[in-house]
């Protein structure tokens, strides 16, 4: 089956590069009481569909796979530690799901690029490995077709509601 | 094992930025990055209110968030499961987190986009440790403690002020690695800080003075509260082009402007402690590096245990100075040779100029102008404190006034500019007027 996309996209090329690029990956989601829960992600693919596939490290994501397993939405916050340029996804469901050899690929490819960006910020190389130590091999991905697309670069106009660009 | 927050400080400093999850009342989460989790104590954290954004609102409305913090040195994720309990827009804690937000506005150049409107202070319920591997949460550093025992050990034989801010300042570049500091103490009726002693700087500025409220120092003393940044913040330096701002600001007593204030022009990390004595504000201990993140959380708790113990020692010694050792009243010196030495007071501002170089102005000044007078007049050149005291024409502030640090303030103002004319200490509450020429004395018209 494939989920309908919203046309134009959401997600358009521009913004889905930016997803995939050495950005913070931050994932929320809520239990039945409302009580959130929060988790880094790893990486992430956005793919033809412009269906978004994040990479989550079990054991530090306990939470949020529990909240996302029962079917509770999910809101995703990607920012450019250099910039500060960031956008929030958010998704009625996000379907859970393990790790192709492809995945895996760009999860490394993510480390090693997220790495340098932190690196860059003047971050020891000791913890930018760190950042990413065991996350490869308990780790699942949670896949979603955004609904809502947020501005959320820090200012005034940080949670601004974004259209569909032609 | 559920950490203590205290063991955490070090994911609160900043360095890299925490995430925050909310929810509406209608279920939707939305997540966003924080530039700054503030620690308050074990039961509470304070986050800043900067926009009224997504999650204040979804906080307000059912008082929950949950924030993910790391460890800037072991990368360990840790969940804040956070209650809301309500937002304040002045005060300590509000000054404190308004200095830090500058800093790290500044240091990720974002000056123009973060302005605190609040302190949201939240309470902690619960601290997952995200990473299955239970390692050692980072204990209290018990070297910490040993040195803080060892400097205070070195103030205790101190019976004298200008000793005690000697040796503090020494024992803070020995003990602590710190370069650079002042003491600086209050005039509570004037409302402004005058430093009494520094060092690690090329000149000492004592007699400088911070006007209450302004920058971190005067910040600290109004608000009774320890402030400590990280990062080079143009607004909270203390370079010339920001005093003389201040100074230019309005309101409250005349500054001394004419004696620059030492402060590094390109401090990379600043702290700020007051002087408390039963809750009162006798003054500040100011520190700076040239360095970013120089101050840890942990030097800020032990520097503000010394810094009680220093405040209420400065409090006893001020007392005992009221009780000067007993003397057979005050001795003529013989005639004065030497080059004569050209004084002239302004008696509008008590400022007092040394063959046309200026020296110094206020309580100081008056002082110095009293015991030349006296000394020209009965030839005297031993006083005591006392006397200096219950003269009215000096119009010293009652109670809080530290005679003893004027004093040492006028001395080393002497050192530095005027050695023809020194003060010399002679015992409890006693000093003696020391001169390398015959003073002439003028008095300009008012």
């Amino acid at each position: 089956m494939t989920p309908t996309a919203p046309d134009p996209p959401l997600l358009d090329a521009a913004r889905a590069a930016f997803l995939a690029g050495p950005v913070s990956i931050n994932v929320a989601s809520r239990d039945a009481a409302l009580v959130p829960s929060v988790a880094r992600a790893y990486g992430c693919r956005v793919d033809a569909g412009r269906r978004v596939t994040l990479f989550l490290a079990e054991a530090r994501a306990a939470a949020v796979l529990r909240d996302l397993a029962a079917g509770a939405p999910i809101a995703v916050i990607f920012s450019r530690p250099r910039t500060h340029v960031s956008l929030q996804l958010k998704a009625d469901r996000a379907e859970l799901m393990p790790l192709t050899e492809a995945d895996r690929a760009i999860m490394h490819a993510y480390a090693d690029a997220f790495g340098a960006e932190v690196r860059a910020l003047a971050h020891s190389a000791a913890f930018a490995e760190k950042l990413m130590q065991g996350c490869f091999e308990a780790a699942v991905a949670a896949r979603f077709t955004p609904t809502t697309l947020f501005e959320q670069t820090p200012g005034p106009r940080a949670g601004a509601r974004l259209e569909p660009r032609p | 094992m559920t950490p203590r927050l205290r063991a955490l400080r070090r994911c609160f400093e900043g360095v890299v930025p925490a995430s925050i999850a909310t929810c509406s009342a209608d279920g939707v989460p939305n997540v966003t990055k924080l530039s700054h989790v503030h620690f308050v104590d074990d039961e509470q954290v304070a986050l800043s209110y900067q926009f009224f954004n997504k999650t204040r609102e979804n906080v307000l409305a059912t008082g929950r968030a949950t924030v993910e913090v790391l460890d800037p040195e072991t990368a360990r994720h840790y969940h804040l499961h956070l209650q809301y309990l309500r937002t304040e827009t002045d005060g300590p804690l509000f000054e404190t987190m308004k200095a830090r937000l500058a800093a790290i506005a500044s240091h990720t150049g974002m000056s123009k986009v973060f302005r605190l409107l609040g302190s949201d202070l939240y309470r902690v319920l619960r601290i997952d440790a995200a990473d299955a591997d239970p390692a050692a949460e980072p204990g209290p550093d018990a070297d910490l403690l040993a040195t803080l025992r060892a400097f205070l050990a070195e103030l205790s034989p101190c019976t004298e002020l200008a000793r005690l801010l000697d040796t503090t300042l020494l024992g803070l570049e020995r003990h602590w690695d710190i370069r650079h500091a002042m003491a600086l103490l209050l005039d509570s009726r004037r409302e402004v800080l005058y430093t009494v002693a520094s060092r690690g700087y090329r000149q000492s500025g004592v007699g400088s003075e911070i006007r209450l409220g302004d920058g971190i120092i005067g910040i600290a003393a109004r608000e009774r509260t320890p402030i400590r940044i990280g990062h080079a913040v143009e607004e909270y330096r203390y370079g010339q082009a920001t005093r003389r701002y201040y100074a230019d600001s309005g309101g409250g007593a005349e500054l001394e402007t004419e004696i620059p204030f030492p402060g590094l022009p390109d401090a990379g990390s600043q702290m700020a402690i007051p002087l408390l004595a039963a809750g009162r504000p006798l003054g500040v201990l100011y520190m700076e590096s040239p360095q970013e993140q120089h101050f840890s959380y942990d030097d800020e708790d032990a520097l503000a245990v010394l810094a009680g113990q220093l405040a209420l020692t400065i409090e006893l010694l001020n007392h005992a100075a009221d009780h000067p050792d007993q003397h057979d009243g005050g001795s003529a010196a013989p005639r004065v040779q030497g080059r004569p030495i050209l004084i002239r007071h302004f008696p509008a501002d008590n400022s007092v100029f040394v063959d046309d170089e200026y020296l110094i102005k206020g309580v100081a000044g008056a002082i110095l102008w009293k015991l030349l007078s006296e000394h020209e007049t009965t030839g005297r050149v031993d006083f005591t404190t006392r006397e200096l005291r219950l003269d009215s024409s000096l119009k010293l502030p009652e109670v809080t006034d530290n005679l003893d640090a004027r004093l040492i303030l006028l001395q080393r103002r002497l050192v530095e500019r005027c050695p023809a004319i020194g003060l010399e200490k002679t015992g409890r509450g006693r000093f003696r007027l020391v001169l390398g020429g015959p003073p002439r004395l003028s008095q300009m018209p008012r």
